[in-house]
Protein backbone atom coordinates (compact mmCIF):
# COMPACT_ATOMS: atom_id res chain seq x y z
CA UNK A 1 0.00 0.00 0.00
CA UNK A 2 2.85 2.25 0.97
CA UNK A 3 4.54 1.29 -2.35
CA UNK A 4 1.69 1.75 -4.51
CA UNK A 5 1.35 5.63 -2.35
CA UNK A 6 5.08 6.01 -3.19
CA UNK A 7 4.64 5.45 -6.80
CA UNK A 8 1.69 7.68 -7.07
CA UNK A 9 3.36 10.43 -5.20
CA UNK A 10 6.28 9.58 -8.28
CA UNK A 11 4.03 9.81 -11.08
CA UNK A 12 2.74 13.00 -9.61
CA UNK A 13 5.61 14.16 -8.91
CA UNK A 14 7.59 13.71 -12.19
CA UNK A 15 5.35 16.19 -14.38
CA UNK A 16 6.56 19.36 -11.56
CA UNK A 17 9.77 18.19 -11.94
CA UNK A 18 10.22 18.04 -16.00
CA UNK A 19 8.22 21.67 -15.77
CA UNK A 20 10.95 23.12 -13.17
CA UNK A 21 14.16 21.23 -15.11
CA UNK A 22 12.07 23.03 -18.16
CA UNK A 23 12.59 26.51 -16.57
CA UNK A 24 15.35 25.98 -15.03
CA UNK A 25 16.74 25.64 -18.46
CA UNK A 26 15.07 28.28 -19.75
CA UNK A 27 16.50 30.44 -17.50
CA UNK A 28 19.80 29.51 -17.81
CA UNK A 29 19.78 29.87 -21.49
CA UNK A 30 18.31 33.30 -20.91
CA UNK A 31 21.25 34.23 -18.92
CA UNK A 32 23.43 33.14 -21.80
CA UNK A 33 21.62 35.37 -24.26
CA UNK A 34 21.03 38.24 -21.49
CA UNK A 35 24.89 37.85 -20.81
CA UNK A 36 25.74 37.73 -24.24
CA UNK A 37 23.48 40.58 -25.43
CA UNK A 38 25.73 42.72 -22.23
CA UNK A 39 29.14 41.48 -23.78
CA UNK A 40 28.35 42.98 -27.45
CA UNK A 41 27.03 46.11 -26.62
CA UNK A 42 29.81 46.49 -24.31
CA UNK A 43 32.26 45.30 -27.05
CA UNK A 44 30.75 47.88 -29.54
CA UNK A 45 30.69 51.17 -27.47
CA UNK A 46 34.06 52.81 -28.13
CA UNK A 47 33.86 53.83 -24.17
CA UNK A 48 34.74 50.30 -22.90
CA UNK A 49 37.87 50.79 -24.38
CA UNK A 50 39.47 53.04 -21.90
CA UNK A 51 43.51 52.67 -21.93
CA UNK A 52 43.55 50.11 -19.48
CA UNK A 53 41.03 48.21 -20.89
CA UNK A 54 42.93 47.88 -23.98
CA UNK A 55 45.67 46.72 -22.58
CA UNK A 56 43.65 43.95 -21.27
CA UNK A 57 41.85 43.06 -24.50
CA UNK A 58 44.97 43.33 -25.99
CA UNK A 59 46.26 40.56 -24.04
CA UNK A 60 43.19 38.72 -24.05
CA UNK A 61 43.90 38.68 -27.72
CA UNK A 62 47.56 38.01 -28.09
CA UNK A 63 46.55 35.07 -25.57
CA UNK A 64 43.77 33.55 -27.51
CA UNK A 65 44.40 34.26 -31.19
CA UNK A 66 48.41 35.73 -31.68
CA UNK A 67 49.82 32.45 -29.74
CA UNK A 68 47.91 30.01 -31.48
CA UNK A 69 47.99 31.31 -34.73
CA UNK A 70 51.06 30.00 -36.29
CA UNK A 71 50.31 26.45 -35.16
CA UNK A 72 46.10 26.77 -36.09
CA UNK A 73 47.53 28.12 -39.54
CA UNK A 74 49.88 24.99 -39.82
CA UNK A 75 47.01 22.70 -38.64
CA UNK A 76 44.81 23.32 -40.78
CA UNK A 77 46.92 23.72 -43.98
CA UNK A 78 47.65 20.15 -43.39
CA UNK A 79 44.32 19.00 -42.35
CA UNK A 80 43.21 21.61 -46.20
CA UNK A 81 46.09 19.61 -48.24
CA UNK A 82 44.75 16.03 -47.23
CA UNK A 83 40.79 16.45 -47.96
CA UNK A 84 41.87 18.48 -50.98
CA UNK A 85 43.95 15.43 -52.16
CA UNK A 86 41.24 13.44 -51.00
CA UNK A 87 38.56 15.17 -53.03
CA UNK A 88 40.76 15.62 -56.04
CA UNK A 89 42.20 12.04 -56.52
CA UNK A 90 38.36 11.05 -56.33
CA UNK A 91 36.86 13.28 -58.78
CA UNK A 92 39.46 12.76 -60.95
CA UNK A 93 38.97 8.64 -60.60
CA UNK A 94 35.65 9.44 -61.26
CA UNK A 95 36.07 12.07 -64.60
CA UNK A 96 34.30 14.96 -62.78
CA UNK A 97 37.42 17.16 -61.84
CA UNK A 98 36.09 19.93 -63.15
CA UNK A 99 33.65 19.80 -59.86
CA UNK A 100 37.04 19.56 -57.13
CA UNK A 101 37.14 23.13 -57.20
CA UNK A 102 33.65 23.87 -56.10
CA UNK A 103 33.56 20.93 -54.20
CA UNK A 104 36.50 22.30 -52.27
CA UNK A 105 35.90 25.92 -51.48
CA UNK A 106 32.52 24.90 -50.44
CA UNK A 107 33.70 22.33 -48.22
CA UNK A 108 36.89 24.45 -46.59
CA UNK A 109 36.42 27.07 -47.00
CA UNK A 110 32.34 27.61 -45.97
CA UNK A 111 32.29 25.13 -43.57
CA UNK A 112 34.58 22.89 -42.19
CA UNK A 113 37.63 25.54 -41.65
CA UNK A 114 34.94 28.16 -39.78
CA UNK A 115 33.75 25.04 -37.28
CA UNK A 116 37.00 23.64 -37.06
CA UNK A 117 38.42 26.97 -35.76
CA UNK A 118 35.89 27.48 -33.54
CA UNK A 119 36.24 23.99 -32.05
CA UNK A 120 39.63 24.94 -31.70
CA UNK A 121 39.35 27.84 -30.03
CA UNK A 122 36.85 26.53 -27.92
CA UNK A 123 38.96 23.78 -27.04
CA UNK A 124 42.67 25.99 -26.33
CA UNK A 125 41.02 29.11 -24.77
CA UNK A 126 36.86 28.73 -24.34
CA UNK A 127 38.08 25.78 -21.40
CA UNK A 128 40.94 27.71 -19.89
CA UNK A 129 38.47 30.71 -19.97
CA UNK A 130 35.94 28.62 -18.27
CA UNK A 131 37.66 27.33 -15.44
CA UNK A 132 39.25 30.57 -14.84
CA UNK A 133 35.92 32.32 -14.68
CA UNK A 134 34.76 29.63 -12.28
CA UNK A 135 37.07 29.84 -9.88
CA UNK A 136 37.27 33.89 -9.84
CA UNK A 137 33.44 33.60 -9.49
CA UNK A 138 33.40 31.36 -6.79
CA UNK A 139 36.68 32.92 -4.92
CA UNK A 140 34.17 36.15 -4.81
CA UNK A 141 36.61 38.06 -7.23
CA UNK A 142 33.93 39.54 -9.16
CA UNK A 143 32.52 41.03 -5.52
CA UNK A 144 35.41 42.05 -4.24
CA UNK A 145 36.05 44.40 -7.24
CA UNK A 146 32.85 45.87 -7.73
CA UNK A 147 32.75 46.98 -3.96
CA UNK A 148 36.27 48.46 -4.93
CA UNK A 149 34.38 50.26 -7.65
CA UNK A 150 35.76 48.58 -10.32
CA UNK A 151 33.31 47.12 -13.07
CA UNK A 152 34.29 43.25 -13.69
CA UNK A 153 31.96 43.23 -16.54
CA UNK A 154 34.01 45.59 -18.43
CA UNK A 155 37.61 45.00 -16.95
CA UNK A 156 37.59 41.18 -17.14
CA UNK A 157 34.77 39.39 -18.74
CA UNK A 158 34.17 41.45 -22.24
CA UNK A 159 38.08 41.69 -22.82
CA UNK A 160 37.63 37.57 -23.04
CA UNK A 161 34.82 37.81 -24.93
CA UNK A 162 36.43 40.20 -27.66
CA UNK A 163 39.72 38.10 -27.50
CA UNK A 164 37.72 34.60 -27.80
CA UNK A 165 35.85 36.09 -30.51
CA UNK A 166 38.88 37.94 -32.60
CA UNK A 167 40.51 34.71 -32.61
CA UNK A 168 38.17 32.69 -34.06
CA UNK A 169 37.65 35.23 -36.32
CA UNK A 170 41.04 35.69 -37.15
CA UNK A 171 41.89 31.65 -37.37
CA UNK A 172 39.13 30.83 -39.76
CA UNK A 173 39.98 34.16 -41.83
CA UNK A 174 43.71 33.57 -42.30
CA UNK A 175 42.90 29.48 -42.71
CA UNK A 176 40.54 30.29 -45.08
CA UNK A 177 42.82 32.00 -47.46
CA UNK A 178 45.22 29.46 -47.20
CA UNK A 179 42.90 26.84 -47.72
CA UNK A 180 41.88 29.10 -50.51
CA UNK A 181 45.19 29.00 -51.56
CA UNK A 182 46.22 24.91 -51.27
CA UNK A 183 42.87 24.29 -53.35
CA UNK A 184 43.83 25.70 -56.17
CA UNK A 185 47.50 24.35 -55.64
CA UNK A 186 45.91 20.98 -54.97
CA UNK A 187 43.65 21.18 -58.38
CA UNK A 188 46.18 23.05 -60.72
CA UNK A 189 49.09 22.86 -59.33
CA UNK A 190 51.95 26.07 -59.75
CA UNK A 191 50.37 26.52 -63.38
CA UNK A 192 48.85 30.30 -63.54
CA UNK A 193 46.37 29.45 -65.93
CA UNK A 194 44.04 27.90 -63.48
CA UNK A 195 43.22 31.35 -62.17
CA UNK A 196 40.75 32.64 -64.14
CA UNK A 197 38.56 29.51 -63.88
CA UNK A 198 39.35 29.41 -59.99
CA UNK A 199 38.05 32.76 -59.53
CA UNK A 200 34.97 32.19 -61.59
CA UNK A 201 34.74 29.04 -59.17
CA UNK A 202 34.73 31.13 -56.06
CA UNK A 203 32.66 33.85 -57.25
CA UNK A 204 30.06 31.20 -58.14
CA UNK A 205 30.39 29.64 -54.55
CA UNK A 206 30.23 33.09 -52.78
CA UNK A 207 26.95 34.37 -53.82
CA UNK A 208 25.56 37.01 -51.66
CA UNK A 209 23.81 34.66 -49.57
CA UNK A 210 26.53 32.30 -49.25
CA UNK A 211 28.73 35.07 -48.26
CA UNK A 212 26.21 37.00 -45.64
CA UNK A 213 25.51 33.25 -44.19
CA UNK A 214 29.36 32.95 -43.76
CA UNK A 215 29.60 35.77 -42.36
CA UNK A 216 27.28 35.42 -39.60
CA UNK A 217 28.29 31.95 -39.07
CA UNK A 218 31.39 33.07 -38.13
CA UNK A 219 30.43 35.61 -35.50
CA UNK A 220 27.83 33.57 -34.04
CA UNK A 221 30.42 31.33 -33.69
CA UNK A 222 32.68 33.68 -32.04
CA UNK A 223 30.18 34.93 -29.69
CA UNK A 224 29.09 31.27 -29.00
CA UNK A 225 32.89 30.10 -28.24
CA UNK A 226 33.21 33.56 -26.10
CA UNK A 227 29.82 33.69 -24.29
CA UNK A 228 28.61 30.49 -23.56
CA UNK A 229 32.09 29.22 -21.00
CA UNK A 230 31.77 32.61 -19.11
CA UNK A 231 28.06 32.77 -18.50
CA UNK A 232 27.80 29.35 -17.65
CA UNK A 233 30.64 29.93 -14.74
CA UNK A 234 28.82 32.24 -13.96
CA UNK A 235 25.63 30.73 -12.95
CA UNK A 236 26.88 28.15 -10.90
CA UNK A 237 26.82 28.38 -6.88
CA UNK A 238 29.68 29.64 -5.75
CA UNK A 239 30.96 26.54 -3.55
CA UNK A 240 34.32 25.13 -5.36
CA UNK A 241 33.37 21.03 -5.85
CA UNK A 242 30.92 22.90 -8.03
CA UNK A 243 33.88 24.33 -10.46
CA UNK A 244 34.48 21.29 -12.26
CA UNK A 245 30.58 21.08 -13.22
CA UNK A 246 30.45 25.02 -14.52
CA UNK A 247 33.40 23.74 -16.51
CA UNK A 248 32.05 20.56 -18.03
CA UNK A 249 28.18 21.93 -18.43
CA UNK A 250 29.78 25.27 -20.11
CA UNK A 251 31.80 23.33 -22.65
CA UNK A 252 28.61 20.42 -23.45
CA UNK A 253 26.54 23.64 -23.95
CA UNK A 254 29.15 25.27 -26.53
CA UNK A 255 29.57 22.35 -28.30
CA UNK A 256 26.01 21.43 -28.80
CA UNK A 257 25.21 25.32 -29.60
CA UNK A 258 28.33 25.11 -32.41
CA UNK A 259 26.74 21.96 -33.82
CA UNK A 260 23.76 23.02 -33.96
CA UNK A 261 24.89 26.22 -35.36
CA UNK A 262 26.88 24.07 -38.42
CA UNK A 263 23.46 21.92 -38.73
CA UNK A 264 20.86 24.93 -39.22
CA UNK A 265 23.76 26.82 -41.36
CA UNK A 266 24.12 23.78 -43.74
CA UNK A 267 20.07 23.18 -43.49
CA UNK A 268 19.63 26.88 -45.13
CA UNK A 269 22.33 26.54 -47.58
CA UNK A 270 21.44 23.33 -49.04
CA UNK A 271 18.00 23.74 -48.19
CA UNK A 272 17.16 20.06 -46.33
CA UNK B 1 42.64 42.78 -0.68
CA UNK B 2 41.16 41.24 -3.42
CA UNK B 3 43.49 38.16 -4.94
CA UNK B 4 44.75 40.18 -8.06
CA UNK B 5 45.03 38.04 -11.13
CA UNK B 6 48.34 37.86 -11.73
CA UNK B 7 49.46 39.56 -14.80
CA UNK B 8 51.48 37.14 -16.77
CA UNK B 9 55.54 38.30 -17.41
CA UNK B 10 55.87 40.82 -19.58
CA UNK B 11 54.82 40.83 -23.42
CA UNK B 12 56.59 42.89 -25.73
CA UNK B 13 54.43 45.17 -27.66
CA UNK B 14 51.35 43.25 -27.18
CA UNK B 15 48.78 45.69 -28.22
CA UNK B 16 50.57 46.55 -31.37
CA UNK B 17 50.24 42.65 -32.31
CA UNK B 18 46.73 42.67 -31.27
CA UNK B 19 46.27 45.54 -33.34
CA UNK B 20 48.20 44.18 -36.25
CA UNK B 21 46.57 40.83 -36.19
CA UNK B 22 43.07 42.88 -36.27
CA UNK B 23 44.44 44.62 -39.48
CA UNK B 24 45.66 41.57 -40.93
CA UNK B 25 42.03 39.86 -40.10
CA UNK B 26 40.27 42.51 -41.44
CA UNK B 27 42.40 43.24 -44.34
CA UNK B 28 42.30 39.56 -45.47
CA UNK B 29 38.50 39.81 -45.20
CA UNK B 30 38.55 43.01 -47.51
CA UNK B 31 40.51 41.71 -49.45
CA UNK B 32 38.74 38.56 -50.07
CA UNK B 33 35.44 40.67 -50.73
CA UNK B 34 37.28 42.17 -53.54
CA UNK B 35 38.46 38.94 -54.60
CA UNK B 36 34.51 37.59 -54.64
CA UNK B 37 32.93 40.77 -56.08
CA UNK B 38 35.79 40.30 -58.75
CA UNK B 39 35.15 36.91 -59.30
CA UNK B 40 31.62 37.84 -59.91
CA UNK B 41 32.31 40.51 -62.30
CA UNK B 42 31.28 43.49 -60.33
CA UNK B 43 33.74 45.64 -61.78
CA UNK B 44 33.19 44.44 -65.36
CA UNK B 45 30.95 46.17 -67.69
CA UNK B 46 28.51 43.95 -69.60
CA UNK B 47 26.49 43.55 -71.95
CA UNK B 48 22.62 41.87 -71.41
CA UNK B 49 21.56 38.75 -73.60
CA UNK B 50 17.98 37.49 -73.18
CA UNK B 51 17.89 33.43 -74.35
CA UNK B 52 14.30 32.33 -74.64
CA UNK B 53 13.86 28.92 -73.89
CA UNK B 54 10.95 26.24 -74.17
CA UNK B 55 11.60 24.75 -70.83
CA UNK B 56 14.28 26.58 -68.17
CA UNK B 57 14.99 23.53 -66.21
CA UNK B 58 18.19 22.67 -65.08
CA UNK B 59 19.29 26.14 -65.91
CA UNK B 60 20.25 28.03 -62.64
CA UNK B 61 21.18 31.34 -61.23
CA UNK B 62 25.09 31.78 -61.82
CA UNK B 63 25.48 29.14 -64.24
CA UNK B 64 27.99 29.63 -67.08
CA UNK B 65 27.55 30.56 -70.87
CA UNK B 66 29.95 28.81 -72.61
CA UNK B 67 31.91 29.50 -76.48
CA UNK B 68 34.07 27.04 -76.89
CA UNK B 69 34.49 25.85 -73.36
CA UNK B 70 35.12 28.75 -71.98
CA UNK B 71 33.01 30.46 -69.78
CA UNK B 72 31.72 33.50 -71.26
CA UNK B 73 28.51 34.95 -69.66
CA UNK B 74 26.74 34.22 -66.59
CA UNK B 75 22.96 33.54 -65.99
CA UNK B 76 21.76 36.55 -64.06
CA UNK B 77 18.34 35.68 -63.40
CA UNK B 78 15.15 33.11 -64.95
CA UNK B 79 11.93 34.36 -65.13
CA UNK B 80 8.92 33.30 -67.13
CA UNK B 81 7.30 35.22 -69.83
CA UNK B 82 3.87 36.78 -70.49
CA UNK B 83 4.00 33.79 -73.45
CA UNK B 84 4.96 31.52 -71.02
CA UNK B 85 8.74 30.47 -72.13
CA UNK B 86 11.25 31.07 -69.74
CA UNK B 87 13.42 34.04 -70.48
CA UNK B 88 17.06 33.55 -69.41
CA UNK B 89 18.88 36.74 -68.48
CA UNK B 90 22.67 35.99 -69.14
CA UNK B 91 25.54 38.63 -68.39
CA UNK B 92 27.98 38.75 -70.77
CA UNK B 93 31.10 41.13 -70.15
CA UNK B 94 32.01 43.68 -72.97
CA UNK B 95 34.97 42.03 -73.59
CA UNK B 96 34.07 38.62 -73.84
CA UNK B 97 31.09 39.71 -76.55
CA UNK B 98 33.08 39.77 -79.51
CA UNK B 99 32.38 35.84 -79.60
CA UNK B 100 28.65 36.39 -80.04
CA UNK B 101 27.71 37.62 -83.37
CA UNK B 102 24.19 38.18 -84.63
CA UNK B 103 24.52 34.52 -86.10
CA UNK B 104 25.26 32.90 -83.00
CA UNK B 105 22.94 29.98 -81.81
CA UNK B 106 22.66 28.86 -77.99
CA UNK B 107 21.73 25.40 -76.91
CA UNK B 108 20.51 24.31 -73.88
CA UNK B 109 22.29 20.35 -72.47
CA UNK B 110 21.41 18.32 -70.01
CA UNK B 111 23.67 15.55 -69.78
CA UNK B 112 23.39 12.16 -68.05
CA UNK B 113 25.79 13.25 -65.18
CA UNK B 114 26.67 17.17 -64.30
CA UNK B 115 24.98 20.04 -64.83
CA UNK B 116 23.17 21.16 -67.97
CA UNK B 117 25.16 23.90 -70.29
CA UNK B 118 24.35 26.96 -72.19
CA UNK B 119 26.72 26.95 -75.37
CA UNK B 120 27.05 29.21 -78.01
CA UNK B 121 28.48 28.14 -81.61
CA UNK B 122 29.55 31.43 -83.83
CA UNK B 123 29.54 30.19 -86.92
CA UNK B 124 30.65 33.51 -88.71
CA UNK B 125 32.69 35.38 -86.85
CA UNK B 126 32.58 38.19 -89.29
CA UNK B 127 29.11 38.57 -89.24
CA UNK B 128 28.37 41.89 -87.05
CA UNK B 129 28.26 41.62 -83.36
CA UNK B 130 25.45 40.85 -81.36
CA UNK B 131 23.44 43.91 -79.56
CA UNK B 132 23.21 44.52 -76.49
CA UNK B 133 19.43 43.38 -74.63
CA UNK B 134 19.24 40.96 -77.91
CA UNK B 135 16.55 38.32 -77.55
CA UNK B 136 17.59 34.99 -78.87
CA UNK B 137 15.95 31.33 -78.96
CA UNK B 138 17.93 28.88 -76.66
CA UNK B 139 17.48 24.94 -78.28
CA UNK B 140 17.51 22.31 -75.73
CA UNK B 141 19.18 18.53 -76.03
CA UNK B 142 18.43 16.41 -73.50
CA UNK B 143 20.30 13.33 -72.97
CA UNK B 144 18.23 12.13 -70.01
CA UNK B 145 14.76 12.58 -71.70
CA UNK B 146 15.92 10.06 -74.37
CA UNK B 147 16.73 7.24 -71.73
CA UNK B 148 13.07 6.16 -70.69
CA UNK B 149 12.34 6.04 -74.93
CA UNK B 150 15.62 4.15 -75.46
CA UNK B 151 14.68 1.87 -72.32
CA UNK B 152 11.66 0.99 -73.69
CA UNK B 153 12.85 -0.28 -77.38
CA UNK B 154 15.24 -1.99 -75.43
CA UNK B 155 12.98 -3.91 -73.77
CA UNK B 156 11.13 -4.38 -77.05
CA UNK B 157 14.11 -5.55 -79.06
CA UNK B 158 15.02 -7.77 -75.82
CA UNK B 159 11.62 -9.77 -75.71
CA UNK B 160 11.79 -9.99 -79.60
CA UNK B 161 15.07 -11.72 -79.27
CA UNK B 162 13.90 -14.03 -76.05
CA UNK B 163 11.08 -14.90 -77.95
CA UNK B 164 13.05 -15.49 -81.07
CA UNK B 165 15.45 -17.76 -78.65
CA UNK B 166 13.15 -19.38 -76.90
CA UNK B 167 13.77 -23.53 -76.81
CA UNK B 168 10.07 -23.32 -79.20
CA UNK B 169 11.12 -20.57 -80.95
CA UNK B 170 11.39 -21.30 -84.95
CA UNK B 171 15.01 -19.82 -84.46
CA UNK B 172 15.89 -23.04 -82.71
CA UNK B 173 13.76 -25.39 -84.68
CA UNK B 174 15.20 -23.85 -87.88
CA UNK B 175 18.86 -24.76 -85.96
CA UNK B 176 17.77 -28.00 -85.02
CA UNK B 177 16.58 -28.96 -88.96
CA UNK B 178 20.14 -27.04 -89.79
CA UNK B 179 21.78 -29.44 -87.59
CA UNK B 180 20.31 -32.86 -88.87
CA UNK B 181 20.27 -31.41 -92.60
CA UNK B 182 24.48 -30.89 -91.81
CA UNK B 183 24.16 -34.64 -90.36
CA UNK B 184 23.24 -35.95 -93.30
CA UNK B 185 25.33 -34.09 -95.20
CA UNK B 186 28.36 -35.56 -93.33
CA UNK B 187 27.09 -38.89 -94.65
CA UNK B 188 27.94 -40.78 -97.88
CA UNK B 189 26.28 -39.02 -100.35
CA UNK B 190 26.45 -35.60 -98.88
CA UNK B 191 24.71 -32.24 -99.42
CA UNK B 192 22.36 -34.79 -102.10
CA UNK B 193 21.69 -37.11 -99.50
CA UNK B 194 20.70 -34.01 -97.53
CA UNK B 195 18.16 -32.28 -99.97
CA UNK B 196 16.43 -35.77 -100.87
CA UNK B 197 16.03 -36.62 -97.12
CA UNK B 198 17.50 -39.91 -97.56
CA UNK B 199 20.38 -42.22 -98.61
CA UNK B 200 18.22 -44.54 -101.02
CA UNK B 201 16.70 -41.11 -102.84
CA UNK B 202 20.38 -40.07 -103.51
CA UNK B 203 21.47 -42.80 -104.93
CA UNK B 204 18.78 -42.98 -106.98
CA UNK B 205 19.39 -39.75 -108.20
CA UNK B 206 23.19 -40.61 -109.10
CA UNK B 207 21.51 -43.32 -111.40
CA UNK B 208 18.95 -40.83 -112.92
CA UNK B 209 22.22 -38.57 -114.18
CA UNK B 210 24.06 -41.54 -115.35
CA UNK B 211 21.72 -42.52 -117.30
CA UNK B 212 20.62 -39.04 -118.52
CA UNK B 213 24.92 -38.78 -119.26
CA UNK B 214 24.66 -41.79 -121.14
CA UNK B 215 21.63 -40.59 -122.97
CA UNK B 216 23.58 -36.93 -123.48
CA UNK B 217 26.16 -39.21 -125.18
CA UNK B 218 24.22 -40.32 -128.25
CA UNK B 219 22.30 -37.05 -128.26
CA UNK B 220 25.47 -35.67 -129.01
CA UNK B 221 26.54 -38.24 -131.68
CA UNK B 222 22.98 -37.44 -133.26
CA UNK B 223 23.41 -33.72 -133.06
CA UNK B 224 26.74 -34.24 -135.35
CA UNK B 225 24.99 -35.98 -137.92
CA UNK B 226 21.60 -33.06 -138.11
CA UNK B 227 24.39 -30.75 -137.92
CA UNK B 228 26.09 -32.73 -141.50
CA UNK B 229 22.77 -32.55 -143.05
CA UNK B 230 21.32 -28.83 -142.26
CA UNK B 231 24.83 -27.79 -143.83
CA UNK B 232 24.12 -29.36 -147.14
CA UNK B 233 20.86 -28.00 -147.05
CA UNK B 234 22.10 -24.74 -146.12
CA UNK B 235 24.55 -24.96 -149.20
CA UNK B 236 21.87 -26.13 -151.35
CA UNK B 237 18.94 -23.76 -150.95
CA UNK B 238 21.23 -20.66 -150.00
CA UNK B 239 24.18 -21.04 -151.84
CA UNK B 240 25.06 -19.51 -154.54
CA UNK B 241 22.87 -20.74 -157.21
CA UNK B 242 21.09 -22.51 -154.93
CA UNK B 243 17.34 -22.40 -155.06
CA UNK B 244 16.71 -19.22 -153.11
CA UNK B 245 18.85 -17.06 -155.45
CA UNK B 246 17.30 -18.02 -158.43
CA UNK B 247 13.79 -17.56 -157.00
CA UNK B 248 15.31 -14.06 -155.99
CA UNK B 249 16.18 -13.57 -159.55
CA UNK B 250 12.81 -14.71 -161.08
CA UNK B 251 11.09 -12.12 -158.51
CA UNK B 252 13.50 -9.20 -159.62
CA UNK B 253 12.33 -9.91 -162.99
CA UNK B 254 8.53 -10.06 -162.35
CA UNK B 255 9.42 -7.02 -160.05
CA UNK B 256 10.58 -5.28 -163.53
CA UNK B 257 7.83 -6.69 -165.50
CA UNK B 258 4.98 -5.14 -162.74
CA UNK B 259 6.99 -1.77 -162.94
CA UNK B 260 6.87 -1.62 -167.38
CA UNK B 261 3.13 -2.36 -167.00
CA UNK B 262 1.77 0.20 -163.93
CA UNK B 263 4.13 2.94 -166.15
CA UNK B 264 2.19 1.88 -169.37
CA UNK B 265 -0.76 2.52 -167.46
CA UNK B 266 -0.09 5.69 -165.89
CA UNK B 267 0.43 6.63 -169.78
CA UNK B 268 -3.19 5.32 -170.69
CA UNK B 269 -4.47 7.28 -167.96
CA UNK B 270 -2.75 10.24 -168.86
CA UNK B 271 -4.14 9.85 -172.27
CA UNK B 272 -7.77 9.38 -170.94
CA UNK B 273 -7.55 12.43 -168.64
CA UNK B 274 -6.70 14.73 -171.43
CA UNK B 275 -9.56 12.92 -173.47
CA UNK B 276 -11.98 13.91 -170.31
CA UNK B 277 -10.79 17.55 -170.50
CA UNK B 278 -11.20 17.76 -174.40
CA UNK B 279 -14.62 16.39 -174.31
CA UNK B 280 -15.91 18.33 -171.31
CA UNK B 281 -18.57 19.96 -173.13
CA UNK B 282 -20.67 16.79 -173.83
CA UNK B 283 -22.26 15.36 -170.62
CA UNK B 284 -22.71 11.47 -171.60
CA UNK B 285 -19.31 11.07 -173.26
CA UNK B 286 -17.76 12.31 -170.19
CA UNK B 287 -19.88 10.18 -168.20
CA UNK B 288 -18.60 6.94 -170.07
CA UNK B 289 -15.55 8.08 -170.15
CA UNK B 290 -15.29 8.40 -166.52
CA UNK B 291 -16.67 5.03 -166.17
CA UNK B 292 -14.13 3.75 -167.99
CA UNK B 293 -11.53 5.42 -166.34
CA UNK B 294 -12.61 4.28 -162.97
CA UNK B 295 -12.34 1.08 -164.66
CA UNK B 296 -8.54 1.47 -165.93
CA UNK B 297 -7.86 2.85 -162.23
CA UNK B 298 -9.35 -0.17 -160.43
CA UNK B 299 -7.16 -2.19 -162.34
CA UNK B 300 -4.43 0.20 -161.84
CA UNK B 301 -4.91 -0.34 -158.28
CA UNK B 302 -5.23 -3.90 -158.85
CA UNK B 303 -1.77 -4.05 -160.05
CA UNK B 304 -0.12 -1.67 -158.02
CA UNK B 305 -1.68 -4.22 -155.16
CA UNK B 306 0.08 -7.11 -156.99
CA UNK B 307 3.37 -5.35 -156.94
CA UNK B 308 2.97 -4.63 -152.92
CA UNK B 309 1.76 -8.01 -152.60
CA UNK B 310 4.91 -9.40 -153.67
CA UNK B 311 7.17 -7.00 -152.39
CA UNK B 312 6.06 -7.62 -148.93
CA UNK B 313 6.37 -11.27 -149.84
CA UNK B 314 9.72 -11.35 -151.29
CA UNK B 315 11.16 -7.89 -150.14
CA UNK B 316 14.19 -7.61 -152.74
CA UNK B 317 12.90 -4.35 -154.05
CA UNK B 318 14.63 -1.00 -153.03
CA UNK B 319 11.41 1.12 -153.97
CA UNK B 320 8.87 -0.03 -151.85
CA UNK B 321 7.06 3.12 -152.40
CA UNK B 322 3.97 3.25 -154.34
CA UNK B 323 2.89 6.37 -156.16
CA UNK B 324 -0.83 6.26 -157.54
CA UNK B 325 -1.60 8.94 -159.38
Amino acid sequence: MRQASSLHHHVLRAPGEAASAFTGWSISWWRVFHFGALALVMALSPRTYDRENRAVTAKQIYFTAWQVLPWFTLLAALLSTVLIRIVVATAAGYGLLQYAPELVVRVLVLELIPLFAALFVALRSGAAINTEVALMHIRGDFDAMQRAGGDPLRRELVPRVIGSAVSVLALATVSGMIALVIGYIGVYGFSPWGFDAYTRTVGLVFDLEASLGLALKMLLFGAAVAVIPIAASLEMPREMRLAPVAVLRGMVRLFLVLVLLEGASLALTYQI
Amino acid sequence: MPPEIQPPPLIPHVEFKATLLLVLTLALIAGFITYVMYARGAFEKTQRLVLVAEDSEGAKVGMDLTFSGFPIGRVQRIELAEDGKARILVDVPEKAARWLRISTVFTMERGIVGDTRIRAFTGVLDDPPLPDGAIRPVLRGDASAEIPRLIATMRTLLENLERMTGADSSLSNSLANVKTVTERMKSRYGALAAMLGSEANAQKVIGSIDRANALLASVSGLSLKVDNLLSKTDARVFGSAGVMDETQKAMAQLNAVLGDARESLKKADAVLAEAQAIGANTRTATADLAALRAEVEASLRKVAHLVEEVNRKWPFARDTKLKLP
